[in-house]
């Protein structure tokens, strides 16, 4: 029995949580690339409306209003970015919801790990994902002429939104799917998502908007965040987007994060 | 420590539904103890309470020395869990499954490394290990999910039901490993299961729970011989029963049985068979079939209970073809 003994003695001292934190969102990222089908909605179809709307918007982009862009996929490519993150973020959602159904999630709180771990962890993995779909997006539309204008330090602002956009989406969802323990009802949200962004200036200019549904766009945190995130592609670096893209992120992670970690402290307390 | 599992009037309501209706469990250093009941007795939701997933309503539990309510993380530390249904992530692979209970048990690299080598090639999982767990079958599941409980070399092992589902084959491979942590690592094991031949052949003690409550319990010997007569089991035409009843009655106690089954408790015993026979044909009754069981588990849970398990659940049922070793080989553990 002594072995025993040392060993519960060590996990009380070895058992750092960012050390618990971090294997469990390297699980989280390793097993959302094991599902290859999955992949499709965050990484392909923002791809896919990227460039049905190049090409069909491209005169689109001399109506009065339109930002100055030297072509529609630079006014495009803010809105893939944030579709794909925010279509991954329900997947995120999705698979704590599949470890509470299947029991993984039972195996979790059973162990000694940190109860926070286990939501950071999920988001952890959901901003590593963010983060790799900034960069396959920009390897794949940069060819395309897509030019990032306020140049390496405001891609590297980008790359951190995408992290920032994944954990704030990731953990409004993730209240969601602990709160309920279903996949089902976390993958059902994936048209308020559609329409939030639809809602939003993610793919036109508000300034080429009017009545109700520009009303709406104005105050949609959305579309606050997308022209953030635009500016630093068709503009020299200012701080101004640089804030945008990254506060309106942290607020909404801000406000997730405390959902998620009080539905996951009632849930692990049943 | 004599009693790593300690419950004391432990309760557990679901909105109106009383779950489980004061358990009171001791068990002691070093002893497997089968938890045997029903689907819905409370046999999970008991287990649920000591390994600190679920509350209790009312009551106390003391698990490794602590209490499960006031001091949870330091029962998590010293117990093993492998729950109903293995729940294993089918994308990971068994070695990143155990790299990754390592890290949250919070074993150092170097020891946890040593740990899952021996472990995997005490489940017979080495080669597999490198898999992802999605290709394995349900045995090779339940042995990488005994092999993620026992990382930490916990005090006391909880297994919740753990081969339901099996096939014969990895059903004996899991006891045998049972046998093993308890015989040669001194772990002690609170098991619970609904088939009759996996307590008997496992466990040194029985807990029966029926509706929320533990109604009797002792060594599966000491339950046999408390019942005492051989059960007769006799199976008659369905207009003839009620008069086949009024017969046997007069040899003994009658006892619940399948429906459509007769089943008398020979106050005579064995030698009680021949009379039996003898009355039902003078009374004219046609027996299509006559059985005559020694006392069994199944007799102790009826007697109990005042009913047979549901399914009359034991692991031949279920699908064991053989014989496990039998119980006299590991009476001399430590």
């Amino acid at each position: 029995m002594s072995t025993t003994v040392e060993v519960a003695a060590a996990t009380e001292h070895h058992g750092g949580w960012l050390a618990q934190l971090l294997a469990l969102a390297r699980r989280s990222f390793v097993g959302r690339l094991r599902q290859p089908a999955l992949l499709a909605p965050p990484f392909v179809f923002p791809l896919f409306f990227a460039a049905l709307g190049s090409a069909s918007f491209s005169r689109a982009t001399s109506l009065p209003g339109f930002p100055e862009v030297d072509s529609f996929l630079d006014f495009a490519f803010a809105g893939a970015v944030l579709q794909g993150v925010m279509f991954g973020s329900v997947q995120g959602a999705a698979d704590l919801a599949l470890d509470i159904e299947q029991g993984f999630y039972d195996r979790l709180i059973a162990s000694p790990v940190s109860r926070a771990s286990i939501v950071l962890g999920r988001l952890g993995g959901a901003a590593g994902i963010g983060v790799l779909q900034v960069l396959v997006f920009a390897a794949i539309l940069v060819p395309f002429g897509v030019q990032i204008k306020s140049g390496p330090f405001g891609f590297l602002v980008l790359v951190l939104a995408g992290a920032l956009v994944s954990t704030a989406f990731g953990s409004l969802l993730m209240s969601m799917a602990i709160r309920t323990g279903s996949s089902e009802a976390v993958q059902g949200s994936f048209p308020l998502v559609f329409i939030s962004l639809f809602l939003s200036s993610a793919f036109f200019p508000r300034q080429t908007m009017s009545g109700w549904f520009k009303r709406v766009a104005d105050i949609n945190p959305i579309s606050h965040l997308v022209e953030g995130l635009r500016g630093l592609v068709i503009e020299e670096f200012s701080w101004r987007w640089a804030a945008q893209a990254t506060l309106v992120p942290i607020g909404l992670a801000i406000l997730g994060i405390a959902a998620a970690l009080s539905a996951n402290r009632k849930r692990a307390a049943a | 420590m004599r009693h790593p599992v300690i419950a004391e009037g432990l309760v557990r309501h679901f909105g109106d539904v009383k779950a489980v209706d004061g358990v009171d469990l001791e068990v002691r250093d070093g002893e497997i103890v089968g938890f045997l009941g029903p689907n819905g007795a409370g046999k999970s939701t008991t287990v649920r309470m000591l390994v600190t997933l679920l509350t209790p309503t009312a009551g106390r539990a003391m698990v490794a020395g602590f209490d499960v309510v006031a001091d949870p993380q330091a029962v998590r530390r010293r117990i093993g869990v492998a729950l109903q249904d293995a729940a294993i992530d089918p994308l990971m692979t068994g070695t990143e499954l155990l790299d990754l209970q390592a890290v949250l048990y919070g074993i150092p690299k170097a020891q946890a490394r040593q740990r899952k080598g021996e472990l995997l090639e005490r489940v017979g999982l080495t080669a597999a290990a490198d898999r992802r767990v999605g290709t394995y079958s349900g045995g090779m599941r339940r042995r990488l999910d005994l092999a993620l409980s026992l990382i930490h070399e916990p005090q006391v092992l909880f297994l919740d039901e753990p081969t339901t589902g099996l096939d014969p084959m990895s059903r004996l491979a899991l006891w045998e490993e049972v046998r093993f942590l308890n015989r040669e690592l001194g772990t002690t094991v609170l098991l619970t299961t609904q088939y009759m031949e996996e307590a008997d052949q496992l466990a040194d003690r029985i807990a029966i729970i029926d509706h929320g409550k533990i109604v009797t319990e002792g060594e599966p010997r000491m339950l046999k011989e408390r019942i005492g007569a051989p059960t007769l089991l006799i199976d008659v035409p369905t207009d003839q029963h009620d008069a086949a009843r009024d017969v046997v009655a007069r040899f003994g106690d009658l006892r619940p049985t399948a429906e459509g089954t007769l089943g008398v408790g020979l106050a005579n015993g064995a030698g009680g068979m021949a009379d039996v026979v003898r009355a039902l044909d003078e009374a004219g009754i046609r027996v299509r079939h006559m059985e005559l069981n020694e006392p069994s588990l199944d007799d102790v849970f009826a007697e109990a209970t005042g009913h047979r398990l549901e399914g009359a659940t034991n692991a031949a049922e279920a699908g064991v073809a053989d014989e496990p070793a039998p119980k006299s080989r590991r009476r001399g553990r430590r």
